[in-house]
């Protein structure tokens, strides 16, 4: 019972605090631009501009039904037009599933793009053996891969209609035939469960203590009948509770009902749990924020490293898997993905709450110890 | 009076080192340097990334490796595993005599027709020395995600220099030192400016030794400084009434959470939005910052093109300082 008083008084005084309004505050503004600013689905496709003017009108249409052709498209091109530093020009636009592909009716037009957009340039003219000629402008930081990709699929050794023979006689295995992806929004969504929410209880506990020390509360509670134990841990139900607000107000618009929220709370709560008293634990050893800033400066670096592989799946070496935020955005990944892996959810909410409740045994003995220093 | 000044700045620079802020401030560019150098090679390559195993057939490797990104795994499971992943991989596994392409499912076709072009042209025995392309070159070496990510990192160091004047402000409330330091002989001004100084070389040192690590150290440091010390304005202006409103030094970081979004919303703005858009971030200094640093990294920027967005910088810091002036005077009395 004195816990659950100590809970709601901490939980009255930080609702009245203007830290938890800026978390609140923060959380809507960052759900707002994952719905009007991040589109659900970014469009890769590739701008390329070419200049096909100085060829005969049979080498166009040649060059237009291989574009149609090789991508299976069945529309036709559009006539549009582009703007290039304040200067319209005409083009046609064909659109493939990786690629726009401009043909602009100036060659000016194709070069100031790449030179002034840093965009693809390309210009095709007759070669003196009466082949075709690319030639494209590059900017030049271009990695000598895509230079090669872009030599080779221009080659004059093989003709193209053995190329595609080969092409069809190639095996395709596919893993699942419509696999669930996450979309923008929906792949931002464990990033910000994972640093706006586990994470953050680990630096703003630390600012709480550091407060309620300077004022001397800490020390009060020798002379109190309420246990030590209750304070710590109604600190971090006050975290627990700014962590939920936090994430549903992310969650709920963006995802519906289409989350398991039981698991998604229980995970939210045991890694805000778990890194609570971690920032408890460092707490206990620095007298103020400002002594402790460097512990909480290389936690808070080292815990953002998993942050790169998720990001960019190439990048994952195997010591990634030592960071426990690594755990965290991936259990947060299974549950917003649907038809996720319920059982590591679970494995790893297990794991935290294991490591939350002897970090906050030991930031409990900690406590005790310095109580009257 | 400057010895005065001097004496603030010592003072604050001892509370900060002692303490290891102000070094944790200065490393964060180079860290974030460092991180850069890492991975923007990887980022810059926007070829076709393969799946493959590592003991396949070396020269089988060597084909893909000089056309695609190639990642190479021990078993068929770590190449099925990695294809599965977010981002658009291929796999290439051996089957018998021959090889299959492994796709997740959701690639566009585009890249997968890529790979098996590549397949193809392996059997075919094509090479790029086969080509009829030629390249013109247009001779610009830095990738623009590195300029994009050294530009946000040196804007970042000018904010958190800020932070640390808020820091040492508040460190200052809590001693109930800034009261004492109206019965000295020094000026409020020369208290502001040494205050500040701390806010401003910290960044500095940070922001060269961050442009030298990551290959811009070749640009016109003139005018990295000049926009530097533009925008250090509008921080130290923060800066100071964050330390001054705030009472710990958790509402003071909360308040310079708030300001990282003006910061990421200008560059995004910037980059992302069509012209159209642009006017509704002329009121951010941080927009003119971002715009003025890409040209100065660029190295096409002229002078006069820097003077005007300094300009712009300064304008709207006056409009800023007009505003908060008083009260920061006000805070300065208690």
């Amino acid at each position: 019972m004195k816990l659950w008083y100590s809970f709601v008084k901490e939980l009255q005084l930080s609702s009245k605090s203007w830290y938890f309004y800026i978390e609140l505050g923060m959380a809507v503004v960052l759900l707002l631009i994952l719905l009007f600013v991040i589109p659900k689905e970014s469009d890769s496709r590739r701008d390329e501009y070419l200049y096909a003017g100085d060829l005969s009108s049979d080498y166009i249409d040649l060059i237009y039904r291989g574009i149609l052709d090789e991508d299976d498209e069945d529309g036709e091109y559009e006539r549009v037009e582009i703007e290039v530093g304040g200067d319209m020009f005409g083009a046609d636009l064909f659109v493939t599933d990786t690629r726009n592909i401009y043909f602009v009716d100036d060659r000016e037009a194709v070069i100031r793009l790449a030179e002034e957009d840093k965009e693809v340039g390309i210009d095709i003219v007759l070669g003196s053996d009466g082949g075709l000629k690319y030639r494209y402008y590059l900017q030049g930081y271009e990695s000598n891969k895509l230079r090669n990709l872009y030599m080779i699929l221009h080659n004059n050794k093989v003709n193209f209609k053995f190329v595609d023979r080969h092409m069809d006689r190639q095996t395709v295995k596919t893993i699942e035939e419509n696999p669930v992806v996450m979309n923008n929004r929906e792949n931002v969504i464990p990033v910000f469960l994972t640093y706006n929410g586990s994470l953050m209880g680990l630096f703003i506990i630390a600012a709480y203590i550091f407060l309620d020390k300077q004022e001397g509360i800490i020390t009060a509670y020798a002379v109190t009948a309420s246990k030590v134990w209750h304070y710590l841990l109604s600190k971090i139900g006050v975290m627990m509770v700014t962590t939920m607000a936090t994430g549903l107000i992310i969650v709920v618009p963006v995802m519906g009902l289409k989350v398991n929220y039981l698991l998604l709370m229980l995970l939210v709560i045991v890694t805000a749990f778990a890194f609570s008293s971690l920032g408890l634990v460092i707490t206990s050893y620095y007298r103020d924020m400002m002594q402790s800033f460097g512990v909480f400066f290389i936690i808070i670096i080292a815990m953002v490293i998993p942050n790169i592989s998720y990001f960019a799946p190439s990048w994952e070496p195997v010591w990634i898997k030592w960071f426990p935020t690594y755990h965290i955005l991936e259990g947060f990944k299974e549950l917003i993905s649907r038809g996720g892996d319920t059982g590591y959810v679970l494995l790893v909410s297990g794991g935290f709450f294991v490591a939350g409740l002897l970090l906050f045994i030991f930031a409990n003995y900690r406590f005790k110890k310095t109580l009257t220093i | 009076m400057n010895r005065k000044i001097l004496a603030i700045f010592q003072r604050d620079m001892k509370v900060s080192m002692r303490d290891f802020i102000a070094l944790y401030i200065i490393a964060f560019p180079i860290l974030f340097a460092i991180v850069i150098n890492l991975f923007v090679p990887g980022i810059n390559d926007s070829t076709v990334n393969i799946a493959m195993l590592e003991d396949d057939d070396s020269e089988h490797i060597a084909y893909f490796k000089d056309y695609a990104l190639v990642e190479l795994f021990k078993t068929e499971d770590d190449v099925r595993h990695r294809v599965e992943k977010r981002d658009n991989i291929i796999g290439i596994l051996p089957e018998k005599d021959d090889y299959f392409i492994l796709t997740q499912g959701n690639e566009p076709e585009g890249i997968v027709d890529f790979v098996k072009t590549l397949r193809a042209y392996e059997y075919f025995g094509v090479t790029s020395s086969d080509t009829s392309v030629e390249f013109v070159d247009l001779g610009r070496t830095i990738p623009p995600i590195k300029k994009l990510l050294v530009n946000v990192a040196i804007m970042l160091s000018s904010v958190l220099g800020g932070m640390l004047i808020a820091l040492n402000i508040v460190e200052e409330k809590v001693d109930n030192t800034i009261s004492a330091i109206n019965v000295t002989s020094i000026s409020r001004g020369g208290f502001i400016i040494g205050k500040s100084i701390i806010g401003i070389l910290v960044p500095i040192v940070g922001t060269i030794s961050m442009l030298i690590l990551t290959g811009f150290g070749n640009v016109n440091m003139v005018q990295i400084l000049m926009m530097l010390l533009a925008s250090s304005i509008i921080s130290i202006l923060v800066g100071f009434i964050e330390g001054i409103n705030n009472n710990d030094v958790m509402e003071a970081a909360g308040n310079i959470k708030i300001l990282f979004l003006p910061l990421m919303g200008s560059v995004a703005g910037a980059e992302m939005l069509a012209d159209k858009w642009q006017k509704f971030f002329y009121w951010v200094p941080f927009y003119w910052t971002y715009k003025a640093n890409d040209m100065i990294l660029s190295k096409s920027g002229t002078w006069g093109e820097i003077s005007l967005y300094t300009a712009f910088v300064l304008a709207i810091s006056a409009v800023v300082f007009v505003v908060i002036a008083p009260k920061i005077r006000k805070g300065l009395e208690h």
